[in-house]
Order: C-alpha cells, then sequence, then structure tokens
C-alpha cells in the first residue's frame, strides 16, 4: 500500500468515527440533549394576576379600603455596575429601603446578582430608573395597603408574605380574590430575555381577582370602632365586639372587634388570636337574649302570650339541678306576667315555657324538648353556620337524642342561652327574622363587585325561610319593646322612635365548669321608626378574662351608644 | 506527452505537465463552504452582537460580524485567486523569507509581549497575535505557510540529491520545525495550532519518502516532547484534566457544543433557529460554529458538511498523489494535513471527542487571518491541480527502504 493511499485510509477512517459520533449524538441522544437543552433555556414567568381590591360603601358608592401598590426590588450586577455612581446614587434614593452593605455588593464582583432594596416606594424606583444607572434594575412586585389603616382588621384580614389571604374577607374569599395566574413559556437567550424562536411557546394571559364591595358602610364601621374602643376603655374591659345588621335584607353594615390590629403590620400582634373576628369566628354562650328565642317558640306554638301569668319562685329545680334567677328581689316572687319574666331576665319563665311547649305544667317532656330543638337549629339557624361570606364557627347546640346531653337540664338551661354556643351573627340574623315580620335573610357582607371601575351590585337578597310568622313576630317586637320600656326611666330612646332589646350575662365554662369569676355580657337590641318595621338590629358583646361583664351594666350602654349613632347616621325619622 | 514549457522570462525553465484545467472540485467545495459559513454568520452574527451588548456593555452594531465576515470571504476569494494565478515557480522563491519572517515574528510577538506592549495580544497568559488596533493577526498562520513550502523545498532538494537519510536533511528540518513548535506550543502556549503544525510536518515528512524507521523514530520523539511540554505548562495539563472534570468553562464549552449539536436531530431546527447561539455557547461565530450548523441543519445537513470537507481533502491528496514533481506534491500534501488537522480537531472537540482545543474551523468560522491563510493555502493547491499527470507517482510503499526497489511496483489506482 502506498503512503498516500494510508493517509486516504486514515482520513476516511477518522472521519467515519465522526460521522458515527455525530449519529450517536443527534440520533440517538436526541432527546437527552433536547432535554438539557431545555432545561438551560425555558423560561417559565408566572404572569401574576393582580389580587382584587376590597371596597366598602360610603353611602352608594363604593371606596378603596385595600388595594395594590406596586413597590420594586433594586438589583445589581456588580461587575458592570460603577461603584462609585451607584453607591452614592443609591445610598441616597433608597434611604432605610437599602438592604445591603455596599463593601458586600462589591466584594465579589463574579456574582452577577445582588438585592440591594426592598419595598422600595415608585418614586423612589422612578428616580432611580431615570439615573439610567449601568447594571442596576429594578423587579415589580405588588403589596397590600390600607389607606383606612386599621379599619375593620379583623374583619377585613390580612395577606401573607406567599399572597395568600388569611382570616377575615382576604382568608374567606382568597380564591374570588386572588385571580389565576397566567404562565409565559418561552425560550430565552443567556440573558433571561424572551426569545420568539420555537414552536413551544406558550402565553397565558392573566385574570385578576375579583374586586369585592362590601356592605359594610365605611363611616358606620369606623364609628362603631370608635365607640366600642371607647366603651371598652370607659367600662374597662378588654374586648368589645358589635355588628349591626340590617334586618330586611341581612346585609352586615358594620362588624366591629376591639382590639383590632394592624394588617400593614399583621406580623407584630401578640397572639394569634387578635386576628380573630369574634363576631363570626368565636362561638360562645349567649345567655339571657335566647329567651327572645324561647318565647318566640312558645308564642309560635300559642302555649304563652305577653300576659300570661307563672308562678315565680326565685328557683325551679329540672332532674334534681336547681335553676336560679340572677334577679332576687321580693316584689318579682309570686304570680308574674311573662313580660315581667322578660323584663328581668326571670329563668324560671323560660323554664316554665318550656314546661308548656311540651302540654305539662310540672314536667319538661320530649315534645318540648324536640320543639324547642326545632325552633332553635331549624328555624333560628342557631348552631349552624350561618351562610355570611366569611370564615365562620358552627357553635353548638344539643339534639334532644343526644345521649347524656339531650336531657332536661340541657334543656332548661337552653332556654336563657346557656349549655349551648352560637355566634354573634347568629344571634343577630335570628332576632332580625324575629323582628320583621318572620323572614329570615342569610346574613352577607358582599354587595357586590367593581368591573372596570362600575359597581356591580348583587341580586337584593332574598329571604330563606320563614321562622316565625307576622303575628308571632309583632308579639316579640312588643316583647323586646316593653323589656327596653321597663327600664326606660334612664331616658335613652327618644319619643316617636322604636327601639327593643334584651340583654344576657352569660355564665363561662372553664375546664369544665361553670366559673364564678367570669361572665360575659351581651345584648342584642332592634329599632326605627315607631310603628315600623326595625331598620336595625345590633349585637353587643362585652367581656375579658377573669372577669365579671354584666349584660345590664357593660352591654346594654354599649349598645344605647352604638343605636344612637346608627339612628342619626341612617337618619331615621321619629314617627310624627 | 511531455513538452518544454516556459514559465516566466528571467525563470528557471523546466519541464512540466502540460498545464490543464484546475481541480474543479477543490475549487467548487471551497467557494461552497465559504458560502455556507458566510449564511451561517449571517444569521447568528445579530445573536452574538446581541450577547456581547448585553452581557458586556459593548456597543457593536447588528450586523457588525455579519458585514466583516463578508469582507473576509471577498478578501479571501481574491486571495484564493491571487495564490492560483501567481505560479508557483515564483512563489517558491521566497518560502525561506516566508518560513524565517515566520520565526522572525513570532520572536519578536515574544519580545513584545515581555516588554508589555500594547501591539501584542494576550489572552489568559498566552500572547498569540499582534494587535493592530482591531485588527489581530496570528504570526502562526505565517509559520504553517513558510513550513509547508520550506519543507516542501527542503525534502524536495535532499531527495534529489538521494541525502535523505543524512544530517544534512535532519538538522534544518528538526531546527525549523523545532523553533516553530517551540514558538507556537511553549511561548504562545497554544497547542491546538502546534497540533496542527504538527501535522503538517509529519505528514510532509511521511511523504517525503524518508526511511520508515526514521519517521517512526521522528514520531517517538515528538511524543517525548509532548510529554515534556504538557507536564511543563499547567494551563495545559488542566486542559487535559479538563475532559473528566466538571465546573469548568471548558466543560460547559463542550457540554452547550454537544446541546446544540444534539439538538439539531435528524434535519436541524432551521436558519436563524438556533438558541444556543443566543448566549450558551461560547465562541458561537468562530470555533463552535460547527455546533451551530449541527443545531440548524441537523445530522443530514452535518453530514453533507463533513461530506464537503472529506472530498476536498480526499481531492486535495489525489492531487498530491498525481503531481509528479515531488516539491509540488509535497505542498499539496502540506495543505492537505493543514486544513486535515483543522477539520478533525475542531469537530473532534465539539463533539467531545478530543479536549477542547481553540481552533478554528477552516472556511467556515468568522476569523480573518485564519480565513485569509486558508485561502491562499487552498489557492496554490489549486493552482498546482494544473499540473497533474494521468498516472499517480511512483510512490514510495510505507515501509519504503532500500531494498523495496527489488520488489515489483504495484500500480497504485
Amino acid at each position: 500500500m502506498s503512503r498516500n493511499k494510508l493517509l486516504k485510509m486514515g482520513l476516511l477512517a477518522v472521519m467515519g468515527v465522526i460521522v458515527v459520533r455525530l449519529f450517536f449524538i443527534q440520533i440517538v441522544q436526541h432527546d437527552e440533549w433536547v432535554e438539557k437543552a431545555a432545561a438551560q433555556q425555558t423560561l417559565m414567568n408566572v404572569l401574576k394576576a393582580e389580587r382584587g381590591e376590597i371596597y366598602m360603601l360610603d353611602g352608594d358608592e363604593p371606596v378603596a379600603v385595600v388595594m395594590n401598590a406596586t413597590v420594586y426590588t433594586v438589583i445589581i450586577d456588580p461587575m458592570v455596575a460603577e461603584q462609585d455612581e451607584v453607591e452614592k446614587k443609591l445610598t441616597e434614593v433608597l434611604g432605610d429601603k437599602r438592604v445591603a452593605e455596599w463593601g458586600d455588593v462589591f466584594q465579589d464582583k463574579s456574582r452577577r446578582y445582588y438585592v440591594v432594596g426592598k419595598n422600595v416606594e415608585r418614586r423612589a424606583a422612578e428616580q432611580i430608573a431615570e439615573a439610567e444607572l449601568t447594571g442596576v434594575w429594578l423587579q415589580a412586585s405588588t403589596k397590600r395597603v390600607y389607606p383606612e389603616g386599621e379599619l375593620a382588621a379583623n374583619l377585613l384580614g390580612f395577606v401573607n408574605a406567599d399572597g395568600v389571604g388569611q382570616y377575615g374577607v382576604e382568608g374567606a374569599l382568597n380564591d374570588e380574590l386572588v385571580g389565576t395566574d397566567g404562565l409565559l413559556k418561552t425560550v430565552k437567550d443567556i440573558n433571561n430575555v424572551a426569545l420568539s424562536i420555537g414552536e413551544d411557546n406558550i402565553k397565558i394571559p392573566a385574570e385578576d381577582g375579583e374586586n369585592i364591595v362590601l356592605t359594610i358602610d365605611r363611616n358606620m364601621q369606623y364609628n362603631v370602632e370608635k365607640i366600642i374602643a371607647g366603651k371598652a376603655k370607659e367600662l374597662g374591659f378588654q374586648n368589645v365586639s358589635a355588628v349591626v345588621l340590617d334586618p330586611n335584607s341581612g346585609k352586615v353594615m358594620a362588624m366591629a372587634n376591639y382590639p383590632g390590629y394592624d394588617p400593614a403590620d399583621y406580623g407584630n400582634v401578640k397572639s394569634a388570636a387578635d386576628y380573630i373576628n369574634h363576631v363570626v369566628e368565636d362561638p360562645f354562650e349567649p345567655a339571657s337574649v335566647c329567651k327572645t328565642f324561647t318565647f318566640a317558640t312558645g308564642v309560635e306554638y300559642g302555649v304563652m302570650s305577653p300576659e300570661k301569668m307563672f308562678v315565680n319562685n326565685g328557683e325551679t329545680t329540672v332532674d334534681g339541678w336547681p335553676i336560679r334567677n340572677a334577679s332576687q328581689e321580693s316584689f318579682l316572687l309570686g304570680d308574674q306576667t311573662l313580660q315581667t319574666a322578660f323584663n328581668y331576665s326571670l329563668n324560671t319563665g323560660s323554664t316554665q315555657v318550656l314546661r308548656w311547649l311540651g302540654g305539662s305544667e310540672t314536667d319538661i317532656n320530649a315534645q318540648g324538648m324536640a320543639r324547642l330543638y326545632d325552633y332553635y337549629y331549624n328555624h333560628f339557624g342557631l348552631g349552624q353556620a350561618t351562610g355570611i361570606e366569611l370564615i365562620e364557627a358552627t357553635g353548638l347546640l344539643y339534639a334532644p337524642e343526644q345521649v347524656e346531653y339531650g336531657v332536661a337540664s340541657t334543656y332548661a338551661n337552653m332556654t336563657f342561652g346557656q349549655n349551648m354556643q352560637v355566634t354573634m351573627i347568629q344571634v343577630a340574623a335570628a332576632i332580625a327574622s324575629i323582628v320583621n315580620g318572620g323572614d329570615y335573610y342569610t346574613p352577607t357582607v358582599v354587595a357586590g363587585k367593581m368591573v372596570d371601575g362600575e359597581f356591580v351590585k348583587n341580586e337584593e337578597p332574598k329571604p330563606v325561610r320563614q321562622t316565625v310568622s307576622k303575628q308571632t313576630s309583632e308579639t316579640m317586637r312588643e316583647m323586646l319593646y316593653g323589656t327596653r320600656r321597663a327600664w326606660r326611666s334612664n331616658g335613652t330612646d327618644k319619643e316617636g322612635y322604636y327601639v327593643g332589646g334584651k340583654t344576657g350575662t352569660a355564665q363561662v365554662i372553664k375546664n369544665g365548669e361553670y366559673s364564678f369569676d367570669e361572665t360575659w355580657a351581651t345584648y342584642v337590641g332592634v329599632g326605627g321608626t315607631e310603628g315600623e318595621l326595625p331598620e336595625y338590629v345590633i349585637m353587643v358583646r362585652v367581656w375579658e378574662e377573669n372577669k365579671l361583664a354584666d349584660g345590664q351594666k357593660h352591654a346594654l350602654p354599649t349598645f344605647n351608644a352604638i343605636k344612637d349613632y346608627v339612628q342619626d347616621y341612617l337618619r331615621i325619622k321619629p314617627a310624627a | 506527452m511531455f513538452r518544454g514549457e516556459q514559465w516566466m522570462r528571467g525563470y528557471r525553465v523546466r519541464w512540466v505537465m502540460r498545464r490543464h484545467k484546475s481541480d474543479r472540485i477543490i475549487g467548487a467545495l471551497t467557494v461552497v463552504l465559504l458560502g455556507v459559513g458566510l449564511i451561517v454568520i449571517y444569521t447568528i452574527g445579530p445573536m452574538r452582537v446581541n450577547v456581547l451588548n448585553a452581557t458586556y456593555g459593548s456597543n457593536y452594531s447588528e450586523n457588525y460580524f455579519v458585514i466583516r465576515q463578508a469582507i473576509n470571504v471577498i478578501l479571501s476569494l481574491i486571495v484564493l485567486v491571487v495564490a492560483f494565478k501567481l505560479p508557483y515557480q515564483v512563489i517558491r522563491k521566497f518560502s525561506k523569507v516566508v518560513m524565517f519572517g515566520g520565526l522572525a515574528l513570532s520572536a519578536l510577538l515574544a519580545i513584545l509581549a515581555v516588554a508589555g506592549s500594547s501591539l501584542a495580544k494576550c489572552e489568559l497568559g498566552a500572547c498569540r497575535w499582534f494587535d493592530f488596533g482591531g485588527l489581530s493577526f496570528q504570526p502562526a498562520e505565517v509559520l504553517k505557510i513558510g513550513l509547508v513550502l520550506y519543507l516542501a523545498g527542503l525534502m524536495a532538494e535532499r531527495k534529489k540529491e538521494g541525502k535523505l537519510s543524512s544530517l544534512d536533511f535532519w538538522i534544518p528540518f528538526a531546527v525549523v520545525s523545532g523553533l516553530s513548535l517551540l514558538f507556537v506550543v511553549v511561548i504562545q502556549k497554544d497547542l491546538g495550532t502546534g497540533v496542527s503544525l504538527m501535522a503538517i510536518i509529519l505528514a510532509m515528512l511521511f511523504m517525503s519518502g524518508v526511511k520508515i524507521q526514521y519517521f517512526i523514530a521522528t514520531l517517538g520523539v515528538v511524543a517525548a516532547c509532548g510529554v515534556v511540554a504538557i507536564v511543563s505548562s499547567p494551563h495545559r495539563v488542566e486542559r487535559l484534566l479538563t475532559f473528566n472534570s466538571e465546573d469548568s468553562s471548558d466543560t460547559y464549552h463542550i457540554e452547550n457544543a454537544m446541546i446544540a449539536i444534539g439538538t439539531g436531530g435528524l434535519l436541524g431546527v432551521g436558519i436563524g433557529n438556533s438558541v444556543q447561539a443566543t448566549g450558551y455557547l461560547p465562541e458561537s461565530i468562530n470555533d463552535s460554529v460547527f455546533a451551530v450548523m449541527g443545531e440548524t441543519f441537523g445530522f443530514v445537513g452535518l453530514v453533507v458538511i463533513v461530506g464537503c470537507f472529506t472530498i476536498l481533502l480526499m481531492r486535495l491528496l489525489r492531487t498530491a498523489n498525481y503531481l509528479q514533481d515531488t516539491e509540488e506534491s509535497l505542498v499539496v500534501v502540506g495543505v492537505f494535513a493543514w486544513a486535515t488537522a483543522h477539520v478533525v480537531i475542531n469537530i473532534a472537540s465539539m463533539t467531545g471527542l478530543i479536549p477542547l482545543t481553540g481552533i478554528t474551523l477552516p472556511l467556515l468560522s468568522y476569523g480573518g487571518t485564519s480565513m485569509l491563510f486558508t485561502a491562499a493555502a487552498l489557492g496554490l493547491a489549486l493552482q498546482l491541480s494544473c499540473y497533474t499527470s494521468r498516472e499517480p507517482r511512483t510512490e514510495e510503499k510505507v515501509s519504503a527502504s532500500a531494498k523495496t526497489t527489488h520488489e515489483p511496483r504495484r500500480r497504485v489506482a
């Protein structure tokens, strides 16, 4: 073989190896390399949906109370950035928003990504952008801002660092508020710039979250919060909650908790309990306000009227357990009307109504318990979620068939609101139906939504069931009115107005037993023009750990203050 | 069939083969490959500009590389025509000038580098280029063409004198080859170019008809020097080691070259759709252009390109085999070895067959001087292809020695 031929063979052999190698890489290993390419070339950008804003009403006009603001993260490429220039400008503009020391930033120039500023406001970001500094760029993100500060914090909730709503409206309506993120999947170049090359690029635009308009009236919310904060200090109690409801629609006009917190600084609270909206999330024993429900049930079954007499001995025995009245004045003993029992919150009276419900004078029987339970649970919705658009507690109501608890002594207690747990919103919604002619409206905090700056109202709420007859409703309005009239010597209710209400002082179970050093005060009241249907329901609760709160002394004055404000604010006219 | 032909007046008159048409295939493939290279640079040049501007804040205009490459191609074609037309008998007069000029330039570069002159362009401690305000020039390219011309003359003359085995041949051969390699490999730390010089030297020596045992001995010396050279330079030890190590820029380079080639699949992603050229693949327009072509044209495209190179190289080899004049034949062997070394080393690097060596792909890579010198060499080979005879050279067998003359000759097609 000639040397020339040997070279030729050598050349062909080498080229052959190369072609085999190419076949191996391009055909055999093709998928593997495509995968590796995709791993480094694919840009997956989530197109963030903007979280919906939350509005309250100012009259009929929605006003934003939770908004989004764009804030910026400032990033530096130390390799390209000119240290002196960048340091001087950014130190000046960033101020306390600077999160890195310059020495650290420029120490290792091969690190080409360094975050130097966070939560930078738009104005500062604009100044940085205008300076056109090489190697400095801005990344926009959004955060929640609260133009009304702490207003309705427990109702509104907050958004955590992961963008998930927590507590309140933010938590309960997170799905509606959050919207749907879009996706941008595209091929990118080495500097992460999207390229139009390739056929697998995907762009799904983001769908922004809904802007929710609450039924809450901003002014009323603000003033109710102010009132309960004042009362808390004046009366010396740590916690006061209040809810104002429109009884003819179930719309919540104000839902206030004291103390609140700053949602913009939500991490700074003593405990997670501070986030709770006690109106809906905190079940408790409502105490004597429940007599309203017992008596309404009695009136419905025709076993009582306000004028009907019963014998009050100051206490009565059920299953060997004594049931005592709080008021033991001698003038209350002997034959009394049930209106008096209502006025002075006589537990013996409500227990007697339960006996009558079973058709008995002396015993609490199964029929009586079944009737009471049916009205409490099925008609008034006690011990079950109302369906309001918030995170809600169900509470607790023992059915008669419940082993151990479905007994006469439990039911006797239930006639005056013990041995059961409800939320304030359950009571307020039930009372609303009792005074409005018997129509139960599901309480609601959502009035509609803002679509492109227009307020799109939800359909007007319709009653979901009849709780009591119109006749019973009228009787109960009178009873509630009578209770206040009996106490009107203090002159809180002006002539020409209808105001009714019922106090409650609940014993609190601690370690499985009723405690004697802590009671919770409640008051539920209704009002409007005299001779017309009530226009508001107000429920108040006052309490503090290891303190005795009294319905008459603490909840009532709080109610009165709110009632005066609401009456004025709603421009309720006195009857001519 | 032989007839006397007078070359240029005043120059040597000699008997040559009748001048016929040049090897059209060599010429056509050269032009085709230059054209393909220009098209590829046209599509990825702007991407390269984009990457440089975004990453280093430079300010190249979008078509910077495209225009430069177009100019390079035009200049290369001019150089090719000049080398084709300028008679070899004229060129050969300057073989010593080119050879020793190349060595002198290399020495000058080394001195300038030591003096820290801005005329010497250095990267990572390796000073390989003269820099004349943006125009860079690698003296190693002069060494390549110098070696081809000088060694061909030296070998042909000694062979004619029957002195291929004497020191009269080996001393100048060793000195010139050794100095060239010393400058390129040791001083300029350019192993890739060193290997291509080595290929030129060894291929020409092999084809000169030197006794096979001498050739093998030379290989032994080269291998020994190679080991010493590699061990003496941490830079090169690293190069060899990176072939198996992670986290180095070379590993990244090869990995991304293979990603480009691999994603091309059978038919490629199509012109202008290379993603690897948008910054992932280093040296996308120069050393890595083969990988970009793999991504763009796929396996089929690369086989065509490799096929073009193979045919071109085989035609060079055939030309060398059919040139009766030993010196002319050896010149073409030198050009063949030069081009082959570049093609094989570049492609083998890009496909992960050998460690990465920064070397251009002839005619396709962006890069001024390399392309011009390649064009000159091919132009010269093309010129010589006009003088092939119909019969192959009565050439030495692989184990050429005194004994072989007694063996019956067998015709080689």
